[in-house]
This record gives structure tokens, sequence and C-alpha cells, in this order.
């Protein structure tokens, strides 16, 4: 029953995949390399949205490397259960695309990245290992309450993005990349209530303290 | 009355005739364009209200001409008609844009580190965030790809390099460009040992790997 959801759920990704259009494309297509909105970054900004957009790819890149690392975390304890396994395995390549995409964001608006790349991956590692030992249940719930967190933060940062004035257009092509990002992150939280995440021993505790820890990490990693 | 910031603007070429002084700031004004230009300089104390107290308007106009410098190399970029410049390349027009007030600039740095306060003691940071600016600008001008915390590491490696150079300027201007491009073949030299020296561990620990695994520990 696993493997039909697992299927259902691929399929599902690619199809939506496929209809819209990917933003992301435009960082990992080689074809649409050297434009404007992905090779620049706007000069008319105030010093105030200079540094919000600083802080919004700082702690993006952040949460995709700390994402990146649960999967890798989760998978390592769980690889021996082909279906969890396989399920983990997709949903760590789309963070992998993620993160790859990330960093040519961070390069491109020449943001400074988080000093605390090695704790994000650290923390991410031990808290997908750990949640995976407590079994599938517990991992599904560390991936729903992670992606929830992340899912409004990427909310947050959109209302954000839309009182930037300038008409550069990099800006527009971020947003719908971080649209798109927050739509693969809501996927994720769906296939872990799917997969019974709220089976998980102490669900509600569990997720309320990775939830809280998600939300420290994000205003540490905006400003260090 | 035009702004402080263009007034700033306006004192930087007057740093090479009249130094990081009060008075560039206050001749400042006479070089407004016609219709505004002032036919005396600024009273003393209009140049306090307009730039701060004693020392602090002539740190002002050091930081000012710090930042022109940094946009200095930006047109020079800009200008530049061939692919991404060197880094060697960049490093040098910022030396260069050092040279007209070369005999200066040893008074305004040891101003830049001194502190307002009554405890007179020698603050590091103005010269760190000078040549960390300076590399961050360098690594953007030759598209640098560096991520994560290899993205703090090239530009710490960058901002050593100038501020030796730059210190080396101060002492033997004649000099300097030969021992910026020492140090950057130096510092290169050392990148790739260091890249050697890592992958080599890199084979290594995945050799014991193998092997533990084939042991059947793991």
């Amino acid at each position: 029953m696993l493997g039909r959801r697992v299927c259902r759920y691929s399929l599902r990704r690619q199809g939506l995949s496929v209809s819209r259009g990917l933003a992301s494309s435009a960082y990992t297509s080689p074809t649409k390399a050297g434009d404007e909105a992905t090779t620049t970054t706007p000069e008319d900004l105030t010093p105030q949205q200079r540094q919000l957009l600083e802080g919004a790819l700082r702690v993006d890149q952040a949460g995709e490397i700390a994402a990146n690392w649960i999967y890798h975390g989760q998978h390592v304890v769980l690889s021996r259960d082909r279906a969890t396994g396989e399920l983990i395995k997709e949903m760590w390549e789309q963070e992998k695309k993620h993160l790859a995409v990330m960093d040519k964001l961070q390069v491109q608006h020449n943001v400074r990245p988080t000093l605390l790349t090695d704790v994000a991956k650290v923390a991410g590692f031990g808290l997908g290992a750990v949640t995976a030992l407590m079994g599938k249940e517990a991992a599904m719930a560390c991936t729903e309450a992670v992606e929830t967190v992340i899912g409004e933060h990427y909310e947050d940062q959109l209302k954000e993005l839309d009182e930037m004035t300038t008409k550069h257009p990099s800006i527009p092509l971020l947003k719908d990349v971080i649209k798109e990002f927050k739509d693969d992150e809501l996927e994720h939280l769906d296939i872990a209530v799917e997969n019974h995440a709220q089976r998980a021993p102490a669900h509600a505790l569990l997720s309320a303290v990775v939830g809280a820890g998600c939300m420290v990490a994000i205003e540490i990693c905006k400003r260090v | 009355m035009a702004s402080s910031s263009k007034l700033l603007k306006l004192a930087i070429p007057l740093v090479r005739t009249h130094g990081f002084s009060r008075e560039a700031l206050a001749r400042s004004v006479l070089e407004l364009p016609a219709g505004e230009a002032h036919s005396e300089p600024l009273s003393d104390s209009a140049v306090s209200s307009l730039f701060g107290e004693g020392d602090k308007a002539r740190k002002n106009l050091i930081e000012a001409w710090l930042v022109d410098g940094v946009r200095h190399m930006q047109k020079a970029e800009a200008e530049s008609t061939s692919a991404p410049p060197t880094l060697r390349d960049v490093l040098r027009t910022r030396l260069q844009y050092n040279e007209p007030v070369l005999a200066q600039l040893p008074e305004a740095f040891a101003l830049l580190a001194t502190t307002s306060s009554n405890f007179h003691f020698v603050d590091p940071l103005p010269a760190l965030h000078h040549a960390g600016r300076i590399a961050d600008e360098a690594c953007y001008a030759i598209g640098d790809k560096s991520l994560h915390l290899s993205w703090y590491t090239k530009r710490a490696s960058i901002a050593s390099v100038y501020t030796a150079a730059e210190l080396h300027q101060l002492v033997s201007p004649n000099t300097a460009y030969a021992f910026l491009d020492s140090l950057l073949d130096k510092s290169a030299a050392l990148s790739n040992s260091l890249g050697e020296v890592s992958l080599f561990s890199s084979y290594i620990l995945k050799s014991w790997q193998g092997i533990i695994k084939s042991q059947g520990i793991l």
C-alpha cells in the first residue's frame, strides 16, 4: 500500500512539475544561462531592501543545506526499508535541486553565506538520523514539522519581496523560484502526513520541538 | 544647500592637495556646480554641523574616500574590454587608487584605528572592514563562485594579500606591485597544495572505509 501511494504521489508531482514550467529551470537549464535575470543583481535597492534580500537568501540557502542533511540522515537509517527509503530518496533529490539553485542565487546576488554551514549539516544529519531511529513515523513527523515551518517561512518571504519596488528582472524570477520551492515543500508535507507522520510517538511534542528549533535556526541564520 | 553626502564626494579630489582634513571638507563647497558654488569655504562650525566635530569629520572623509575606492574598482571593471579581469588586475587597480594620496594614508589609517573614547586603544575593526570590502569586491569582479565556508576563506586570503601589499606600498611604493604579484603567486601555490592534500586525504579516507566495510565491521 505504501508503494502504491509513493507511485501516485510521484506521478502527481511530475504532473505538477511539467505543467507549471519551472522557474528554477532558469538556473538549472544550460540553455538559459547568461540572462540578466540570472546573472546580475539589482543596484537600485535601498539599504534596508538589500539587507532583507541578503538575509532571505542566506537563510534559504542554510535551510536547504539543513534539509539535505536531514534527508541524508533519515536515508542512512531507513534505506533498508525499500519503500520508505525510496520515498525519502525522492524528496532528498528535490532538496538537492533546491540547494543547487540557492547556491547560484547566492553567487548572483553576492550574498554572504551563513557562517553556520557546518552546524546546519551536523544538526540536520543528527535530527534526521535520530528521528529515523525512532521509527519511520517519527521520521515522517520530523519532515512534516520542518516542511510546515519552511512553507510558512517562504510565504512570509514572498510578502516581503512583494514590497520591493525595483524593476530588475531577478526579483520576479526569485519570487517565482520561491513559490515553486514552497509548493515542493508543501508536497513533502502532504507526503509525510499520508505516510502516517501523525502516528509518531509523542507527535505533538516532537512537532513542537522540531518546529521551534527550525524557527530559532531561521532567525539566527538570517543574521550570522 | 547641498547635502553632506554630495559635499563629501566633492571633497574627495581635494584630498590630494589638502589631505584628509577639515579644510578639504570646508573647501568642498567651492567645487559645487556654477550657480550653487560658494565664494568662500565653509566655516569650522558649518563643517562640524555637516560632518561632525573634530576628528569625526575627518573620519567621515576617509570613509567616503575608501568607498570611492571601491567605486573606482567597479568602474575599472566596467571599462575592461576583456573577459572577467584577473585578481591581479583588480588589486593593482585598487593600489593605483592609493598613489595620489600615499603620503596622507598612514595618518588616515591611524585615525580610523583610534577610538574616540577616553581610553585610547587600537580598534582593528575599521582595517578589517576595509580589507574585507576590497576582497569582496575583488571576488565579485573576477566572478568568483565560492560557496559556504570557502566563500570566507577565499576572501580572508585576498584580504590578507591586499593588506600586506598596501602596507608595503606605504613604505616602498616602487616595489608594491612586484610584492603584490609575489604574494598572489605564493597564495595560489598554497591553495593548490592544500587542495591536493585535501584530495589525497579523501582518497585515504575512502580506502579505509572500503577496508572496514570489507572486514564486515560496518
